[in-house]
């Protein structure tokens, strides 16, 4: 569905490396997340297929038509919303969607436009000028503009940057049906929650760089190998007696629990570790890492 | 490669955006040119209206006519598309313009089209306007308004290739105010060039106004000389040149894609 090949670019003026050679194969119906920091390049590389930035080398195709010879036909294949845009004042919503529809050849789109609205809890909003939209439903706004087309693939570019946290659970269930319905999905966003809830593909760029594409089932998995168990006692513990632990890194808290980072396989180990010294406890939690702790890891590797 | 008809329907609704831009705000864009051409021709035509100019039997106000009507076409058909680009990009909505699957071809030629449009109705307008002064006048109807549509359609192209390349109102406007408000004074849109004094008269060999004001007076009047060939192959030398470098400038993404 979208594939990029070795993919750089070199912003002109000031020479900023912002792609060192990106490789990316996006299947059919996927829903990934590309995630990075500030500045990681995430938005260079959604721009480039937008055709918004020209690219310094490498390959790009969408929908199997190269962006560089056949961009007419990649425009109709994808539809993005982008993170940072102005909006175009003069019309109200229904006017620059009908509009919008009309720039990619749609004569009649009333109805698609008029779901389109009601599934983005825009309906009441249809005739309003643009500019009295709040910032949330100006975003809510840009993804049906992106969507007039029924675009096989949608990259999102932060979309939910400035929405309220209600608003934020409706727009993941319209993602969620949307995916549903067969439309492969990307998004970028720096919630990463969202990415855990949302996507079946987890992809981190970094300074320019991918540095983990994975299934996201799996790279939890990757990660879980290790796992955090707490213990708590009824006693106040000591951390000079703790030795025997100390290749799983104990630590002391509130006096009386105790943390250890534990490979999975070594668990039933702790445990009789611990019995063996009579100690009691009262309660055990074992935590498997989110989305969000992977990332802040792999992040600052 | 994208010299192609690709979306009828694209590109029918993007000229009809370009049209609606400046329908939607008739004051500002057709009623006040129409004015100034106004004022213009009631103080000086009335003042000189006696003055024989050197064409055999026509008076000043009759030379005015056209020369205002092409001056209103030209600035209209100009300040359509390079306003529109310019705005979108001071708007940060320029980069909508390549989301579209609309050719490079059909782009240019709907902001020219546009801008061609507006230039048309001014002068049109312009002209009728004078019909309270002098009466309608009009020698070749036909002709008078191909050769409106011809200046406009390039000074259109001018304003589409000045929107893409430039980034802000400011330099716009000493555009307008330093290169084409002079030539247009000195295109013959008020008086005859010929009759400058020293080098003067030579800047008409390079002014894309000349040919196009001495065309658009010379259908309006109904008098030709020879010159009319050799204006109309520069005319259109120029027109299908400007056309092509605008294309050629969407083509490569300048002014609205990021190197
Ligand atoms: N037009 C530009 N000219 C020069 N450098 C740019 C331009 N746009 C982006 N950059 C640089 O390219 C790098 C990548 O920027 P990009 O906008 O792609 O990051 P991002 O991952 O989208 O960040 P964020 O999460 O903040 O949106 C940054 O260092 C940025 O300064
Ligand atoms: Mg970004």
């Amino acid at each position: 569905m979208l594939s990029i090949s070795n993919l750089s670019k070199t912003y002109l003026p000031d020479k900023k490396e912002a792609l060192k050679g990106v490789t990316l194969d996006i299947e059919k119906g996927e829903f990934t997340a590309l995630l990075g920091q500030n500045g990681a390049g995430k938005t260079t590389l959604i721009n480039i297929l937008a055709g918004n930035v020209l690219k310094t080398e490498g390959m790009v195709k969408i929908g199997g038509y190269s962006i560089g010879s056949h961009a007419l036909e990649t425009k109709r294949i994808i539809g993005i919303v982008p993170q940072d845009t102005g909006y175009d004042f003069v019309f109200s919503v229904y006017e620059a969607l009908k509009k919008q529809s009309g720039y990619f050849g749609i004569r009649h789109n009333g109805e698609y436009i008029d779901e389109l609205l009601e599934s983005l809890y825009l309906t009441d909003k249809k005739f309003s000028n643009i500019r009295g939209l709040s910032g949330g439903m100006k975003k809510r706004f840009l993804i049906a503009k992106a969507l007039v087309h029924r675009p096989k693939i949608l990259v999102l570019d932060e979309p939910t940057a400035g929405v309220d946290i209600e608003m934020r659970h409706t727009l993941y269930d319209f993602l969620i049906r949307l995916h549903q319905s067969g439309t492969t999905i990307i998004l970028t966003t720096h919630y990463i929650e969202e990415a855990e809830k949302l996507c079946d593909r987890v992809v981190i760029i970094d300074s320019g760089r991918i540095i983990a594409d994975e299934p996201k089932t799996q790279l939890i998995e990757n990660f879980s190998r290790k796992v955090t168990v707490e213990f708590q006692f009824d006693f106040e513990l000591d951390s000079a007696d703790m030795a025997f632990l100390n290749a799983y890194n104990p630590q002391i808290e509130e006096k009386t629990k105790l943390r250890l980072r534990v490979l999975k396989k070594n668990l039933p180990e702790v445990f009789q570790l611990i019995s063996r010294r009579n100690m009691e406890f009262v309660d055990l939690a074992i935590e498997k890492p989110t989305l969000e702790d992977i990332y802040l890891s792999i992040i600052h590797r | 490669m994208e010299i192609v008809f690709y979306n009828k329907v694209g590109f029918i609704t993007l000229l009809g955006r370009e049209i609606q831009r400046f329908m939607k705000v008739p004051v500002q864009t057709i009623l006040g040119p129409l004015i100034s051409n106004i004022l213009y021709l009631g103080i000086f035509g009335g003042m000189l209206r006696t003055r024989q100019v050197g064409i055999e039997g026509v008076n000043y106000l009759q030379f005015l006519v056209p020369g205002l009507a092409s001056m209103g076409a030209i600035f209209a058909a100009f300040q359509n598309p390079s306003f529109s680009l310019i705005s979108q990009k001071f708007q940060n909505t320029i980069q909508d313009i390549n989301s579209y699957p609309i050719s490079n071809l059909e782009k240019s030629l709907a902001f020219i089209l546009g801008g061609t449009f507006r230039g048309v109705l001014v002068g049109l307008l312009t002209y009728a306007s004078t019909i309270v002064f002098i009466g309608f006048e009009l020698a070749h109807p036909l002709l008078f308004l191909i050769s409106l549509g011809a200046t406009s359609f390039l000074f259109a192209s001018f304003g589409l290739i000045a929107g893409l390349v430039l980034d802000n109102f400011e330099r716009m406007d000493f555009l307008l105010s330093i290169i084409i408000t002079p030539l247009a004074y000195l295109g013959g849109v008020f008086f005859e060039i010929s009759k400058l004094p020293g080098l003067l008269p030579a800047i008409r060999f390079i002014n894309p106004i000349y040919p196009l004001v001495s065309i658009t007076r010379a259908v309006y009047l109904g008098i030709f000389d020879g010159s009319i060939y050799w204006q109309i192959g520069i005319a259109a030398v120029m027109i299908i040149g400007s056309f092509l470098t605008a294309v050629t400038l969407f083509e490569k993404g300048i002014g609205i894609k990021i190197r």
